[in-house]
């Protein structure tokens, strides 16, 4: 027995030298590779240094992390910027995530997710000379080098509702059903949520003031097959158009969708183009410009015109909500309902038609 | 469960230390090796990745004090399962108990207002524990009862904890403004961070005491480890904890109630979580909202096997996980390596104390049928 036992340790011991040697031979040899490549890719010092914290969702959400990093990359394409992503594997990185980058030097960073609001509440007065972006973030008292950026949701999703309230009252593909039924999927039951939510059903009912609406809540934004789950459940309730804002939960309707034969309207991103072989059941997506409101607040770094301790808001007139192209059914989709949509359009750009909030 | 009942052969003197202290070391050594070997084949520098990882972790007081302030809540869950272990259960719910303590904690202090800290805060804390224990308790009287395995029933109480704590935050307790969650604990119910208990001067000559976000919770999670442990050790509880852990039947022959105490322990298990739920809030969010605890319930079965269920042996695996967390985001500033890779190295700390539990497994089967044949 003692014997065994010696000998099972000297293999592990020396197995656990061996591997501890290998990546220390590879790290020996790698550093070639990656100082070269930035030499390359950088033309010039850059101007400044910008990064973002993503919420416990990450990069590959197709949602609002994604475009968050858009918005980043086309900074660092055309106004010659350095970016960075850190990326959350829980709330406690939030705010150490921030002091790293900030302690870096980096500068605007943009903390991307209502769920980060204390955060930053908490870190720009420890950093008064950094420029802090909030995405769905609203302070009651803005910190002096922060800017809250919000978006009209609910402008957006009202027009998806006009769409969805039109077409499930039409034929034009064979996965709308005739009842008179769409459903929502939603993330979190909260206010932001809501604003979607709020804004669809007001859309839908003014094509279509008898259409039931179907709301489901996932309970957070993360759980795909869960969001399958509630897709089936609403599809099983007759729902044939069915919206979801729920970040990633919304890739599990998607496929519910893809079974059961229901159309789907996308949120945050124009999902036809980030969730590849949806195109079959994507109508439409409410874009939430997350890509827009970045670039420009780097921009506005970049100019020297950053306004910190405000809330800047995007809505349809902003361009920071709207809704995307039809894609694989732009032929399908009747004009009636692409006039309607744009006479929605133009109301609440015009302000005949105030969209509620929940 | 079934290897903590089996784990009582005790071969040669320096056999328990050996397994007690050796083989986690080498575990943890070996998952975090083998971990390099996947940050290099995917690409990066696992050199910088490693000293950006140990950097972010105990790189300064700062990095420490954050590396602290993740291992307190572990040291709770993980003292939580462990004890269940030690009676033979598996308290797998420890995540709900965590949420209903840190519910007591943030909806209790608010009531609390204008009292003096050292009425307040063990108040809450009691009663955080109080409420993980309550949480634990039907699970308990069900698994004495009537033998409704404690790993569904405690499973069950975690959704529904953690979902009543959606609606509270979503509905009665929800504060004003945007977003879901309770309104902020009074300062005086807080656990205030250890560097704010040090004059600015003190911070200067003694600048190992700028534990930037480290807080009182540390030093609660220490002496529970401790009382855990004496518990176990010396009490007649621990006793009949532990000899149930071992073999329940002989336990009941012996005259132990069985039921009473897979009650107790339960409970006890539960109130330990909950104490994980009341640091969270008044150490660190100072308030509760939906998703508070990124898992630590969880987390803290990997601690506690680290650990091998021992209190004491809790307080560095929780540091150990604490630390990994830490870095990860050092490793991802500076080396690029995405933080879930840190994930990946829990996982395989977990694997290998697991084997680990094979191998011995293996080990004593080989000796007892050596015995047969010799017999």
């Amino acid at each position: 027995m003692n014997s065994k036992m010696s000998k099972l340790l000297a293999v592990l011991l020396a197995l656990m030298l061996v591997v501890a040697f290998v990546p220390a031979c590879g790290g020996a040899e790698e550093p070639e590779e990656p100082t070269d490549e930035p030499a390359v890719e950088e033309p010039a010092e850059p101007v400044l240094k910008a990064a973002m914290v993503t919420d416990v969702g990450g990069l590959g959400d197709k949602s609002f992390n994604d475009l968050a990093y858009e918005g980043l990359k086309k900074a660092e394409a055309e106004l010659n910027v350095e970016i960075k992503v850190l990326e959350s594997k829980e709330i406690t990185d939030y705010e150490s995530n921030i002091d790293q980058l900030a302690t870096a030097g980096y500068s605007p960073i943009f903390a991307v997710g209502f769920l980060m609001t204390d955060a930053i509440i908490k870190m720009a007065p420890e950093y008064s000379d950094v420029q802090f972006g909030g995405v769905d973030q609203f302070y009651e008292e803005p910190p002096a080098n922060a800017v809250g950026l919000l978006f009209k949701e609910h402008e957006g999703s009202y027009l998806a509702g006009v769409v969805a309230g039109l077409a499930t009252l039409d034929t034009f593909d064979d996965k709308l059903n005739g009842d008179n039924v769409i459903g929502f999927v939603g993330g979190m039951d909260v206010p932001l949520i809501k604003k979607f939510e709020a804004g669809f059903i007001a859309g839908a009912k003014s094509v279509n003031p008898d259409v039931k609406v179907i709301s489901l809540y996932a309970g957070n934004f993360t759980d795909q097959a869960k969001g399958k789950e509630l897709g089936l459940s609403l599809i099983e309730q007759k729902a044939d158009v069915i919206y979801a804002a729920a970040g990633a939960v919304g890739l599990g309707t998607i496929q519910a969708c893809q079974e059961k034969g229901a159309l789907f309207i996308g949120v945050d991103a124009d999902q036809y183009l980030t969730v590849p072989g949806s195109g079959d059941v994507m109508l439409t997506s409410m874009m939430k410009r997350v890509d827009v409101a970045v670039f420009d607040t780097i921009k506005s770094a970049v100019d020297g015109t950053f306004e910190g301790g405000t809330l800047k808001t995007y809505g349809l007139a902003e361009g920071g909500v709207d809704l995307a192209p039809f894609h694989d059914f732009e032929d399908a989709v009747p004009q009636a309902i692409k006039d309607a949509v744009e006479k929605a359009r133009a109301d609440i750009i015009g302000g005949t038609i105030e969209v509620p909030e929940s | 469960m079934s290897e903590a009942r089996e784990a009582i052969p005790v071969q040669r003197p320096w056999m328990p230390v050996l397994q007690k202290i050796g083989v986690p070391v080498i575990s943890a050594a070996l998952a975090i090796a083998i971990g390099s070997i996947i940050v290099w084949i995917s690409g990066y520098d696992a050199a910088a990745a490693f000293s950006a990882l140990f950097k972010g972790a105990f790189g300064g007081p700062k990095q420490i004090g954050d590396t602290i302030l993740r291992a307190t809540p572990l040291i709770f869950t993980g003292l939580a399962v462990g004890y269940g272990f030690r009676a033979g259960l598996f308290n797998i719910g420890a995540e709900g108990q965590l949420f209903m303590g840190g519910l007591a904690a943030a909806s209790l202090g608010v009531f609390l207002v204008g009292q003096p800290w050292f009425l307040v805060v063990p108040v809450l804390v009691v009663a955080s524990a109080l409420a993980g224990a309550a949480w634990a308790f039907v699970p308990a009287l069900l698994k004495a009862r009537i033998g409704a395995h404690e790993v569904i029933t405690t499973m069950m109480f975690t959704y529904i904890g953690r979902y009543i704590v959606s609606w509270l935050v979503v509905g009665p307790l929800k504060d004003e403004g945007m977003i879901p969650q309770t309104v902020a604990l009074a300062p005086e119910a807080q656990l205030p961070r250890i560097q704010s208990l040090f004059s600015a001067d003190t911070l200067d000559a003694l600048p190992f005491l700028a534990l930037g976000r480290a807080h009182m919770g540390i030093v609660i999670a220490i002496v529970v480890a401790v009382v855990v442990w004496l518990i176990l050790k010396y009490t007649t509880l621990g006793y009949e904890n532990r000899a149930v852990g071992f073999n329940p039947y002989a336990s009941e022959t012996a005259g132990i109630s069985v039921q009473w105490t897979t009650v107790k322990a339960l409970c006890i298990s539960g109130a330990l979580a909950g104490l994980a739920g009341s640091v969270e809030v008044m150490g660190v969010h100072h308030r509760i909202f939906d998703q508070f605890s990124s898992g630590f319930g969880f987390t803290g079965i990997a601690v506690a096997l680290l650990a091998k269920n021992h209190p004491l042996g809790v307080i560095p695996a929780a540091l150990l996980f604490g630390a990994l967390s830490a870095g990860a985001g050092t490793m991802q500033l500076e080396a690029s390596v995405p933080q879930k890779i840190i994930l990946i190295i829990q996982a395989l700390v977990i694997f290998f104390v697991a084997a680990e539990e094979i191998v011995l497994w293996f080990v004593r089967r080989r000796q007892k049928e050596a015995m047969s044949h010799a017999g």
